[in-house]
């Protein structure tokens, strides 16, 4: 065969084909290909990455509760990557809080401008005492500033209480507790469990909670049966060795009074000095159930930092019939914000330069701030700017105000985180005060120093305002609720594992049942079901377990639940 | 017929293996350049430096890596010699104050996590025995980025320099009858 006669044909081709791909298999290219692809698949858009950095720590103060517990961070770079407690231990809440910025369901954007104009323009029109601001962490430095702003405007200040008292367990021997969540989250942790070896502890309650599981004693009350409890407290064999009584039962301000209590555990829950400007112009603090109803006309809520929530009813009737402006400061759309017409979002801690409320379990003046670890994303309000424009206050650092207010006493000390070391008040400059307090301290006025409000400054509240509500009736609304811990509006998505795995705690949405009353209503372990009380319906998820007592319903406190139902509501659960 | 079909097929092995082995790595890998003509040889022998006065460890055990620009102009605030190198460096970083952006040929998956104090305080090991004799080198060699993945060709060893794969982690623990388990890297 000649050179000539040599042509190509289609036959040569796929030869050549095959010899390449049989060679191809011989070189690193397609296995090279394979590793890459895979490698590449790792680097994705949207595939997080850990952050590469320096590693420091900085301190802060936790502003999930009124707790307040010392905060070390570690960071990398400028990223907190975890969180611990500085002196004691941090909630699980507080140990997650860092996940909180990236939560999927905060809220980041909102209308600012047409709230902003609609607030503006309805607080022009209104009446005085038309308008009012809620803050439900009172007791903040931002709290002032309202206070402020609605004496300037003519407003109401309102808060979940008047007059918070604090409760000294330290000085207690015997607390009874009716119901109050004492080692889960109820004060500071640390201080509640250094004083818990020298009192000893007596929980009446429906369920055995976490609080129960760790007393001394456990009384097993029938549900709905708090207040009759109460009530028969000084004929108890024990009355006369309590120190303490603790809990949401009307009659316990009476019971601690004949006990003896006030001034001995029981204080006005005091706070950090302010300036004395800032005291002479403010408005006073007014309880929701002391407003008339139908007397509020624009509503300002922060439940930016809430530590506790007021069903929507109760909010609802106070305010006008025809167009009330309600504007919330939110972090997610799960609150108020449903109900609003503007919902504008806020920081959420760790991004958040506060003051902290004081703690219920603290009888003597502190002061402390919780700093921004990460900056806050653009877009959000700071509710304090926001109510200060509105009644044309002066800009200013009220913080720094605070804390110069603070110095001026030149008493107490000042607690450093980094290296636990107490430093006398008079020894800092103002300047140094302010930098030590960005840089994680708390300023303690010294028991000896200060001198706690006692009984006269701590009455109960007197006969309030409030319009008759319709009477429940057990044959239509079986169940008595039992309510679950307050839990904060944002938590880190990880904590779906004290809920759904290790049962540590009922998931805001849902509703634990017996057995028994499972069974009568047809409902299964994981059911969909409407929890319906006289207020309304929601929506929930059942749990079935044994250890929630027959003819009870234990709910969670998400904000839907808690509109419908508080404690000791009458309930029924239907299959949805 | 059959002589010319087994030419033809044999030449097809023959270029795929050409593409392959000589044409693949150029196409693939894209080839950078240090922005410093930086010399390890010069730092050890005159200045007589060691590996940790650089690339040093942070007080909390952490490696820092490749030093910045402060710890450069620590010796080279002013030229301290009369090359060329140094005086660009000088020119274009020291001067103006702008890092240089060194790229990394040891630069591990963001997955991996690697502790450079266990391995060298704890299991003794010279800095050598993963990053080779770039140590001692006079010149950096260029930064041959994989266009796929975007790793350092250096990780899977490279002109004489040993790999830095997962499959090297695991034979040198297995040679040294070290433990070792997915959660000690992959944490």
């Amino acid at each position: 065969m000649s050179l000539s006669q040599m042509t190509n044909s289609r036959r040569d081709i796929f030869k050549f084909a095959g010899g390449a791909v049989a060679g191809a298999l011989f070189t690193p290219a397609p296995w090279r290909l394979i590793t890459d692809t895979a490698l590449w698949s790792e680097n994705w858009p949207g595939i997080p990455r850990p952050a590469r950095g320096e590693i420091r720590f900085k301190f802060t103060n936790c502003a999930l509760c009124p707790a307040g517990c010392a905060v070390r961070a570690r960071c990398v770079g400028e990223q907190p990557v975890s969180l611990a407690g500085v002196r004691g231990g941090l909630c699980p809440f507080g140990l997650s809080a860092h996940h909180l910025p990236y939560h999927p369901a905060r809220l980041k954007q909102g209308p600012i401008l047409e709230a902003t104009a609609a607030v503006f323009q309805g607080a022009g029109k209104r009446a005085p005492n038309g308008i009012a601001v809620l803050d439900l962490n009172p007791g903040r430095t931002v709290s002032w500033t309202y206070r402020r702003a609605m004496a300037s405007l003519k407003g109401l200040y309102l808060a979940p209480e008047s007059q918070p008292l604090a409760y000294d367990l330290s000085a207690a021997k015997t607390v009874l507790s009716i119901g109050a969540p004492l080692l889960d989250g109820w004060g500071t942790p640390a201080n509640v469990l250094a004083a818990r070896p020298n009192f000893r502890l007596i929980q009446a309650e429906a369920v055995e909670s976490r609080t129960a599981m760790l007393a001394d004693q456990w009384i097993q009350l029938a549900p709905g049966t708090e207040s009759a409890f109460a009530q028969s407290i000084p004929s108890l064999p024990y009355a006369k060795d309590l120190s303490l009584v603790l809990g949401d039962a009307p009659e316990i301000p009476e019971i601690n009074r004949q006990l003896g209590a006030y001034g001995k555990t029981v204080f006005a829950r005091p706070e950090a000095p302010v300036p004395e400007a800032w005291s002479k112009n403010a408005a006073a603090v007014t309880e929701l159930a002391g407003v008339p109803d139908h007397s509020i006309s624009v509503l300002l809520i922060d439940e930016s930092s809430a530590v506790s929530y007021i069903p929507w009813h109760r909010i609802q009737r106070k305010l006008v019939r025809e167009n009330p402006l309600v504007v919330t400061f939110a972090t997610t759309r799960g609150g108020y914000a449903r109900y609003a017409q503007y919902a504008l979002p806020t920081a959420v801690y760790p991004e958040v330069l506060d003051d902290i409320a004081p703690a219920v379990d603290c009888i003597h003046p502190t002061f402390r701030i919780a700093v921004p670890l990460v900056p806050p994303p653009a877009g959000v309000v700071n509710p304090a700017d926001f109510v200060s424009a509105l009644a044309g206050l002066p800009a200013s650092n009220s913080l720094r105000e605070r804390a110069d207010a603070v110095h001026h006493t030149t008493q107490g000390t000042v607690l450093t985180y980094a290296d636990n070391k107490e430093t006398p008040l008079k020894d800092l400059t103002a300047d140094a005060f302010w930098k030590s307090l960005n840089d994680g301290t708390r300023w303690d006025r010294p028991p000896g120093l200060s001198i706690p409000s006692t009984v006269s400054a701590c009455q109960p509240a007197a006969g309030r305002p409030s319009s008759p509500e319709p009477p429940e009736s057990p044959a239509d609304l079986p169940l008595i609720a039992i309510r679950e811990p307050y839990t904060p509006a944002l938590v880190s998505p990880l904590m779906t594992k004290l809920y759904q795995e290790s049962g540590l705690r009922l998931a805001p949405n849902r509703v634990a049942l017996n057995p028994r009353d499972a069974r009568a209503a047809n409902l299964s372990n994981g059911a969909r079901a409407t929890l319906q009380t006289r207020i309304g319906k929601c929506s929930v998820e059942v749990t079935v377990d044994p250890a929630v007592p027959p003819g009870a319903v234990q709910v969670g406190c998400s904000p839907g639940i808690q509109d419908v139902c508080g404690p000791s509501s009458r309930a029924k659960v239907v299959s949805a | 017929v059959k002589l010319r079909g087994t030419i033809v097929f044999a030449a097809g092995v023959l270029a795929a293996m050409g593409a392959g082995w000589a044409g693949f790595p150029r196409v693939v890998y894209q080839t950078y350049t240090q922005p410093v003509d930086f010399s390890h040889q010069v730092h050890a022998d005159k200045a007589g430096s060691k590996c940790d006065d650089c690339h040093a460890f942070r007080a909390d055990g952490s490696f820092a890596g490749v030093p910045t620009l402060d710890k450069c102009a620590g010796c080279h605030a002013a030229a301290m010699g009369s090359t060329v190198a140094e005086k660009n460096f000088i020119e274009r970083f020291v001067t103006p104050g702008r890092e240089p952006q060194w790229l990394v040929y040891a630069r591990q998956p963001e997955n991996v996590y690697f502790s450079h104090i266990t391995h060298v305080k704890r299991g003794n090991l010279k800095c050598q025995q993963c990053h080779g004799g770039q140590g001692t080198s006079n010149t950096l060699p260029p930064y041959q980025q994989d266009r796929i993945s975007g790793y350092s060709r250096d990780i899977w060893g490279h002109a004489g320099r040993p790999a830095m794969t997962m499959d090297a982690c695991v034979a040198c623990h297995r040679q040294s009858h070290l433990e070792h388990s997915c959660l000690d890297c992959h944490k």
